[in-house]
């Protein structure tokens, strides 16, 4: 008994002394200094990048709706892509401001509903509010208004000129950029130092629990990679379908990127994990928190075996060969195997990631089991 | 052996005061109410028990259901009624009667919440059942004085000690594994993200500390129970048990545990202690006395009735219980914290690092195709989290989506996964045999040998 009480005793002094003259024998990893980096050279600039992309598509818009030509439209179809790569590259951010606007639903529930959108159009209904209405709103709806169901120019064209619901159809495309543009616009302000500065709140805090910024980010993360994994690919591969494919189940399914906005949406996340920025500055990131814990896979280092991944899953959606859609149908084995390479990723982002780190996943109480 | 026998029988039949009993009684009420209310207000009852789809069921339990929405709240009302009559003593017998029943119905509902602190609560609750604890300081006996009692046997106050001690005893016991003593895992890992804390945040991610953390844990755990069984270490052993729980709820979102356990090892103290607390009580809310409850003035004895006979047994079995269960892991192969057969129920607290993703595949025989189960169409964050480490919960959620398959006009289906665990900070692994058909395996206790070795792959 005296002997256990004298560990304990010994034990606490010991820890009191220790400290002052103690070595660490890893240096203290800075996670104000992964958020920092993160906030600021990475989601503000993406934010701001994407706000401005639709600035430019409302001023395309405004130009296509006051004029339908030939060029008004293709100009105006460059700014979308540009917007929804831009996209791409905020997607993952679905907390705080983004949160707020319910950001992901908005912009991008697809497959658009095109019936539903004809017949917003006809009654001219032009209310985006209810969670009805996702689905005939934001890229979906655009990419559906400006490419049609076979991309044919004179026939858009037509369709806001000359068709009977011409007018509310020009109404109806301003007012999905409206609503992008309104959600951009106060996403980029509240994250804005000089708006609401999210940003600091964003830096400050610091913790590993659900709601801190680390845990927010690291469970978003996730959760946009597995959209990556099953909406973008895996559906319309036929993985929920008893492999039977579902090609219109493709994001951007009418302009065909949908493997373009894949490829930019990986290597958003890859970024993110990297610590990288949008010109190739690596700043710190998860792979440099995980090297600090020396957080192993395999036989190596679990950074290492994420990077590998993350290199060969980008080998792997660039092997594709044409459209998304059309390579479900006639071209599958690619598209599986960048389904695969995906899937393993989500193994590392999602299990060894965040349990090497003690990110928490969910709000209850545990007690570790 | 009558030697040794019969002072122990003489010691626990010696009549103390009840008072340690009643101050138990009513933390214990104070406190379930108070997380009754916690629970509510944080809006767990929908998102537990209301929203999830799929509820994953105790193997002989399958009869408990969830009651619906207004049964939901029903339940917890009452529940949380109960917790109010126990702290004061209304109807005492019926109320804790209702408590257990009604907060272990809960628990049953649902494996994917177990912790082992409801599972604290549902046995503690299950002993104050037996226990005379609504006869002193009771509006019981306010209203029916003649029910009033002052002096119990030892051996009442000695089986909730004996309760806690177990408690303690086989965590710390749990902690014997050489994960925890020479890798320091799982804590490296739960300690490292601190290093914001005040004070202590700077020594968070230092290597030793998680060594010094995990062996005085270890030592805390098995060495708890007697130093608060003796007066001489008494003091510095409660002063320990503030230190140890105030920590743990600073770095763990552990709820309401630490506190639970701050307060009940009060049991522990005297029957002089106990009888200032509730001198205390009665000054803070004016409550008059009628008679003090000592030795001295008018002792009234619990007759030891036959029924209590029948307590005892169902004590004495009840311990015997506790005692064998958290040794049944003995009966199956395999590394026990990666098979978890014979891992819940067992004081195994906060014990292992262990997170799992699992992809499961439903195959049509007939037509050779196969598709992916989207977990989230069924299972809630947590509910998924929970099912992809164990594998019992794995088997249940194959057999739903086997059931599943059969509504949605698929005769004859496979039910796959390919999952993938890490524990205690070593890489993800193939968790379960990825061709093994789920659908076709048997719910039970027997070894699930379709779980792939640890370290094999």
């Amino acid at each position: 008994m005296r002997s256990i009480i004298f560990i304990l005793i010994a034990g606490i002094l010991f820890s009191g002394c220790k400290k002052k003259g103690g070595q660490s024998a890893v240096d203290s990893f800075d996670k104000a200094a992964l958020l920092a980096n993160t906030g600021e050279n990475i989601i503000l600039p993406a934010y701001e990048r994407f706000r401005n992309s639709v600035d430019t598509l409302s001023q395309l818009q405004q130009n296509f709706i006051s004029a339908p030509t030939e060029i008004s439209l293709l100009e105006l179809r460059t700014g979308f892509i540009n917007s929804y790569k831009a996209y791409q590259w905020i997607s993952t951010f679905e907390f705080g401001p983004a949160d707020t606007e319910v950001a992901r639903a908005h912009f991008n529930t697809f497959p658009c509903d095109t019936s539903e959108i004809n017949t917003k159009i006809a009654a001219g209904n032009f209310n985006f509010s209810t969670i009805a209405d996702l689905d005939t709103q934001g890229f979906p709806a655009l990419d559906f208004l400006l490419y049609g169901k076979n991309g044919n120019i004179s026939e858009i064209i037509g369709k806001f000129t000359i068709d009977a619901n011409a007018g509310n159809r020009k109404l109806y495309l301003n007012a999905v950029v409206e609503d992008v543009w309104q959600r951009a616009s106060a996403i980029y302000n509240a994250w804005n130092p000089s708006g609401g500065n999210y940003l600091q709140t964003f830096r400050s805090s610091t913790g590993n629990d659900v709601g801190s910024s680390l845990g927010l980010l690291v469970n978003q993360l996730n959760f946009d990679f597995e959209i990556l994994k099953n909406a973008r690919i895996g559906i319309p591969l036929g993985k929920k379908s008893m492999g039977v494919p579902l090609p219109d189940k493709c994001e951007a399914l009418y302009s065909k990127q949908s493997l373009l906005l894949a490829q930019e949406h990986l290597k958003s996340v890859e970024n993110i994990f990297l610590g990288r920025d949008k010109n190739g500055n690596n700043g710190i990131g998860f792979d440099d928190y995980l090297e600090n814990i020396d957080a192993q896979y395999s036989s190596g280092s679990l950074s290492t075996a994420i990077k590998y991944r993350f290199e060969t899953a980008k080998t792997k959606l660039a092997a594709i060969t044409g459209t998304l859609d059309d390579a479900v149908i006639n071209n599958p084995g690619p598209v599986d195997q960048a389904y695969a390479e995906l899937q393993q990723l989500v193994v590392l982002l999602k299990v060894d990631m965040p349990s090497a780190m003690g990110v928490l996943i969910t709000y209850q109480d545990n007690d570790g089991d | 052996m009558g030697a040794l026998v019969h002072p122990i029988r003489n010691y626990l039949s010696t009549k103390i005061s009840i008072a340690p009993l009643i101050v138990f009684r009513i933390l214990f009420g104070g406190v379930m109410l108070a997380g009754i209310i916690r629970f509510a207000a944080k809006g767990w009852i929908n998102e537990l028990y209301i929203k999830p789809k799929f509820f994953f069921h105790y193997y002989g339990f399958e009869w408990v259901k969830p009651l619906g929405e207004p049964g939901m709240y029903f339940l917890f009302g009452i529940v949380g009624l109960a917790a109010l009559f126990i702290m004061t003593g209304f109807l005492y017998q019926l109320s804790s009667i209702v408590f257990f029943l009604g907060f272990t119905y809960i628990e049953l509902i649902d494996k994917s919440n177990y912790l082992n602190h409801y599972y604290f609560i549902s046995v503690v609750s299950f002993l104050m059942v037996f226990l005379p604890a609504g006869k002193f300081f009771s509006i019981d006996t306010w209203i029916w004085p003649r029910k009033r009692v002052t002096e119990i046997p030892r051996w009442i106050i000695s089986s909730l000690q004996l309760q806690l001690a177990f408690v303690y005893f086989f965590a710390g016991l749990a902690k014997l594994n050489y994960d925890w003593l020479m890798e320091a895992q799982p804590l490296r890992i739960w300690l490292y993200p601190h290093t914001n804390l005040p004070f202590i945040g700077s020594l968070m991610d230092e290597l030793w500390v998680a060594y010094f953390f995990s062996w005085a844990g270890a030592i805390y755990d098995l060495s708890i129970p007697f130093l608060l069984s003796f007066k001489k270490t008494r003091l510095f052993a409660y002063s320990a048990v503030i230190l140890f729980h105030v920590l743990t709820s600073i770095l763990f979102p552990i709820g309401m545990f630490p506190f639970v356990m701050i307060l009940a090892t009060l049991i522990f103290f005297s029957e002089d202690f106990h009888l200032a607390v509730i001198r205390c009580l009665r000054k803070l809310f004016f409550i008059k006395n009628p008679v003090e409850p000592s030795h001295d003035v008018n002792p009234v004895t619990l007759s030891p009735r036959r029924v209590y006979r029948v307590v005892v047994a169902v004590f004495a079995l009840h311990f015997l219980i506790q005692f064998l269960l958290p040794f049944r892991f003995l009966l199956y192969p395999g590394k026990l914290f990666w098979t978890e057969e014979g891992y819940r129920f067992s004081w195994r607290v906060m014990l292992m690092e262990k997170a799992g993703k699992a992809f499961f595949y439903i195959h049509d025989k007939d037509t050779g195709r196969k598709s992916e189960v989207m977990n989230d169409e069924y299972l809630t964050m947590n509910q998924e989290k929970m099912m992809s480490t164990q594998p019992d919960m794995i088997l249940q959620y194959a057999h739903f989506l086997k059931e599943n398959s059969l509504a949605a006009g698929i005769q004859n289906a496979e039910v796959t996964v390919e999952s993938y665990v890490t524990l205690n900070g070593r890489g993800s692994r193939l968790f379960i045999d990825s061709t093994a058909d789920l659908a076709s395996m048997k719910e039970g206790f027997s070894h699930k040998y379709w779980v792939l070795p640890f370290g094999d792959n």
